[in-house]
């Protein structure tokens, strides 16, 4: 296994060194950082040739790849304008773990990520917490009752809420339990943010607040895991073993709980391992509906400003977290079911 | 009997949720705090990296400019003793020199003195070539700016500079930046940018949450008359609809860029809702360059265009009737000319002035054309949904007068890429272009938009003149009211200056873009300027 793992762990270099140099190419063409400079007007023509030379923009891609791979504290740049390089590079490069400064508010690229960060796996790991419970819960229930009135009517409820854009769901939810309720003089959720001002940044505050968050999070993705689980279960309990387990006279719960949910496991991990990183980059709707300071809401306002350092940041993690994920899916693989052999 | 667990969990769910909505705030307490609705996170708050509108209108809160500007958009002074004129000596008969008269009680919000060698460094800073500032103008058109005593700023011209009201929007302190300048030979990452606790306004930068909220509390030290508020904390609300349900649920007091079918919903919430002019005016570029439609280039054509477009529809039904077509450039300002009115729909004079200039249709397609050329032009714009509205209604419009039109959409960012990075406008691939746009140092009239050695070429790509028109009238008279002092005679010249533009169509107004504000009814004695919003926060109560 050992053997396995740092082999993986190999052949992850150069597919991380391709996977950032085609998103390094691809958002050099996503738009002109400079263009409008955050303003609702564009940037004046010398501020934009100063600009353009001050941050390097006008070196060729390849240049700026490297600078971004390896920094620039090797080269000179030429900051006044006049033609002759003479300051010398700052940057460390990637590969020193330096991802360059944000163009758009010139702070360390790694520390606007990591600000953003906590609030995503907050949000996210609380979300998949209640789906991977939520979804056995509705799917080993609906697997038990097969074409039951329950089995029908979960079914019914899970393709509604598969097929509702997030969105719509996140809105819904909002007017319902928050602009609604408040109206009709109920007890009320809020609209927008991690905590009411008036009361500060608690523990419970934040609960609070995440509650809409992660309902409509929920709701989008309990359809489509409950139906896996479903699926899973219902195969796993027509096994032999299951009849034979019963004939033993084995109590339910163990059959159920331990015999099939632990043999039907192996599908589900494989789609939770496939979710967990994808956590990494938040979930972009609901953050930006619910004012969710998160990661999904970063990488949009940065992809809009064209912020190189910022964007390849979140992309480069993430890519990380994706074959990390499937290194430890693979472990876990083999600790669920003992006859897998990587060797 | 069976226990039904399912049940059981969804009743401890629902339990659960309505029990921790009960944990919500009551109501307050005795803290008094204003809650800003912003759609748009500040990218920082050292306003000289940014153009970005939340970060400048949040400047008044923390940080005074040397003056600000009243609901009505008229400066008056704040940390000067009063607005320098040729009258009281502050600026010279030649233009060239201009003199501040700094207060001698203010001060930065940690006790030191507010003094000349602050703006000293500030225009150092902005002009510095190793600070990546935002933009470098006013500062660098100035030759020197100096400092004879603590309480007088000289600030000196190569030649008389009438836009010199654009100076000193965003002091910085030298006693903070200095050291870091030295240290790190620029002030790019100095930690003040984003977390000022050193400001001179009514309050003071408390807190900032990325992609949360930020806050401000209560200046202590203020040299002013101090607010009444405890704290303001603007929260960043990026989607409409969320901003909307906020405002409407009363988590917030105050929301900006409200769109127009939102306003009755705010106002039957009990919200005010506020038209505020900011220099912004929706209107077409049109591409009179060679990659341009051959059809723009007879002013006959342009007029058809405009006598074609029912701009008041449009105004009347997707704008609900809350603005109206503009007529120049500069329309809502001084500068504007009073005797222009906007063209009147009448597509009948659009069908004469198109059959006089030769475009007819004579292939029986329904599109006018001339000499094997269709009229058909490229319509561009952002991707804004009232754009969207507003183009495919134009499109109707235009199709009735026999002008085909392809309507195209591009991200802000694409938009507006320069030359060089190859913005569909900039590079003249578009006939149309439609967008809202100020003069670039607004309430100043001033703009680069269409002067000759703006149009954009591979020798000068960053060039700003994408219309790609060189018209030595007005270029003549741009040069000249850039170097008038006198108030009225700059505004003669800009009537002419119009009166160009608009019988040439040269620019054709679609509407006039105030902002709109909604404000809680809580709040008491709120005004808002077009320049600087937030200019009489220290008098903002919750009663």
């Amino acid at each position: 296994m050992t053997r396995y793992i740092a082999r993986r762990l190999l052949q992850a270099i150069p597919l991380l060194f391709l996977v950032s140099l085609l998103l390094f190419v691809m958002l050099q063409n996503m738009g002109d950082p400079l263009a409008t400079m955050g303003g609702r007007t564009m940037t004046r023509s010398e501020d934009r040739a100063r600009l353009t030379r001050q941050l390097g923009l006008d070196k060729p891609i390849v240049v700026q790849y490297l600078y971004w791979l390896i920094g620039n504290d090797w080269a000179k740049i030429d900051l006044d304008g006049d033609g002759i390089a003479e300051t010398p590079g700052i940057r460390k490069g990637v590969l020193r773990g330096d991802f360059g400064y944000s163009l758009v508010n010139r702070e360390p690229a790694m520390e606007v990520i990591m600000e953003r960060l906590p609030n995503t796996l907050l949000l996210m790991l609380s979300a998949e917490v209640v789906i991977i419970f939520g979804s056995l819960l509705i799917g080993i229930y609906a697997a038990l009752r097969q074409y039951s009135f329950i089995d029908n009517l979960i079914t019914t409820l899970s393709f509604i809420g598969y097929s509702m854009p997030i969105f719509f769901v996140a809105l819904g939810l909002m007017y319902i339990f928050a602009v609604n309720f408040k109206a009709w003089g109920l007890p009320y959720l809020p609209t927008v943010g991690m905590f009411d001002p008036r009361v500060g940044k608690t523990f419970w505050q934040v609960v609070w607040h995440m509650i809409l968050p992660i309902i409509t999070i929920a709701i989008t993705s309990f359809a489509a895991n409950s139906r896996y689980v479903r699926s899973t279960m219902l195969e796993a309990m027509s096994q032999d073993y299951i009849r034979t387990a019963k004939s033993k006279g084995v109590p339910r719960r163990s059959i159920i709980f331990i015999h099939a949910l632990k043999n039907a496991s192996l599908p589900i991990i494989t789609v939770i391992g496939l979710d967990l990183p994808f956590l990494l980059g938040g979930a972009v709707v609901t953050e930006r509906i619910f004012a969710w300071p998160g990661m999904g809401r970063l990488f949009i306002d940065h992809v809009s400003r064209a912020d190189t350092p910022v964007v390849m940041g979140i992309l480069m993690l993430i890519a990380i977290a994706v074959i990390t994920f499937q290194i430890i899916t693979d472990i876990v693989y083999a600790w669920l079911d003992p006859r897998i052999r990587y060797n | 009997m069976k226990r039904n667990w399912l049940y059981t969990a969804t009743a401890i769910l629902i339990s659960a949720v309505f029990l921790l909505s009960a944990c919500g705030p009551s109501g307050g307490g005795e803290k008094k705090v204003v809650t800003f609705i912003f759609t748009q996170e500040p990218e920082t708050l050292n306003m000289h990296y940014t153009n970005m509108y939340f970060s400048s209108i949040l400047q008044q809160l923390w940080n005074h400019w040397a003056w600000e500007y009243d609901e009505n958009n008229a400066p008056y002074p704040v940390l000067v003793t009063e607005m320098p004129t040729q009258e009281n000596g502050g600026i010279s008969a030649d233009g060239t020199v201009l003199t501040l008269s700094l207060r001698d009680d203010i001060t930065w919000s940690d006790g030191e003195p507010i003094t000349a060698e602050d703006f000293v460094f500030t225009w150092e800073m902005a002009i510095a070539p190793t600070n990546t500032v935002a933009t470098a103008y006013p500062y660098s058109e100035a030759v020197s700016v100096e400092a004879p005593d603590p309480q007088t700023v000289v600030v000196t011209f190569a030649e008389p500079f009438a836009p010199w009201l654009y100076f000193f929007h965003g002091l910085l302190p030298k006693h903070i930046l200095q050291p870091v300048f030295d240290a790190e030979g620029t002030i790019d990452n100095a930690d003040w940018n984003n977390n000022p606790t050193v400001g001179s306004g009514p309050f003071v930068f408390s807190e900032w949450e990325s992609g949360s909220f930020l806050r401000f509390v209560k200046n202590e030290n203020y040299w002013g008359e101090p607010a009444k508020v405890d704290e303001i904390f603007v929260r960043i609300v990026p989607d409409d609809a969320s901003q909307i349900a906020a405002l409407t649920s009363g988590e917030g007091d105050i929301g900006i860029f409200i769109a127009y079918p939102d306003i009755p919903t705010l106002e039957d919430a009990g919200l005010n809702v506020i038209k505020v002019f900011s220099g912004y005016n929706e209107g077409w570029y049109l591409n009179l360059g060679e990659k341009g439609h051959p059809a723009l280039q007879d002013v006959r054509v342009r007029l058809a265009l405009a006598y074609g477009t029912d701009r008041f529809v449009i105004s009347e039904d997707l704008l609900l009737g809350k603005t109206v077509p503009a007529a120049t450039f500069w329309d809502g300002s001084p500068w504007a000319d009073p005797d222009l009115k906007p063209y009147p729909y009448d597509p009948q004079k659009a069908n004469d002035l198109l059959d006089e200039a030769g475009w007819i249709d004579s292939n029986g397609d329904g599109t006018r054309d001339k000499d094997g050329v269709e009229l058909i032009l490229r319509y561009v714009s952002s991707t804004r949904e009232i754009r969207l509205d507003t183009m495919a209604v134009i499109q109707q419009q235009l199709a009735q007068v026999g002008i085909g039109v392809e309507l195209y959409n591009y991200e802000t960012d694409i938009l507006f890429g320069s030359y060089g990075d190859g913005g569909p406008v900039a590079t003249g691939n578009y006939d149309i272009a439609q967008w809202s746009d100020l003069p670039g140092a607004f309430p100043d009239p001033d703009t680069a938009y269409w002067l000759c050695e703006e149009i954009p070429s591979d020798e000068s790509p960053q060039g700003v003149n994408w219309q790609y028109i060189c018209d030595d009238d007005l270029q003549a008279l741009f040069e000249l009211q850039k170097t008038q002092m006198s108030f009225d005679d700059r505004v003669a010249t800009f009537h002419q200056i119009s009166t160009i533009m608009f019988e040439k169509v040269y620019w054709l107004g679609i509407w006039q873009d105030p902002d709109i504000w909604a404000v809680s009814s809580r709040l008491s004695d709120v005004k808002i300027s077009g320049v600087t919003p937030f200019f009489n926060i220290a008098a903002w109560d919750i009663p």
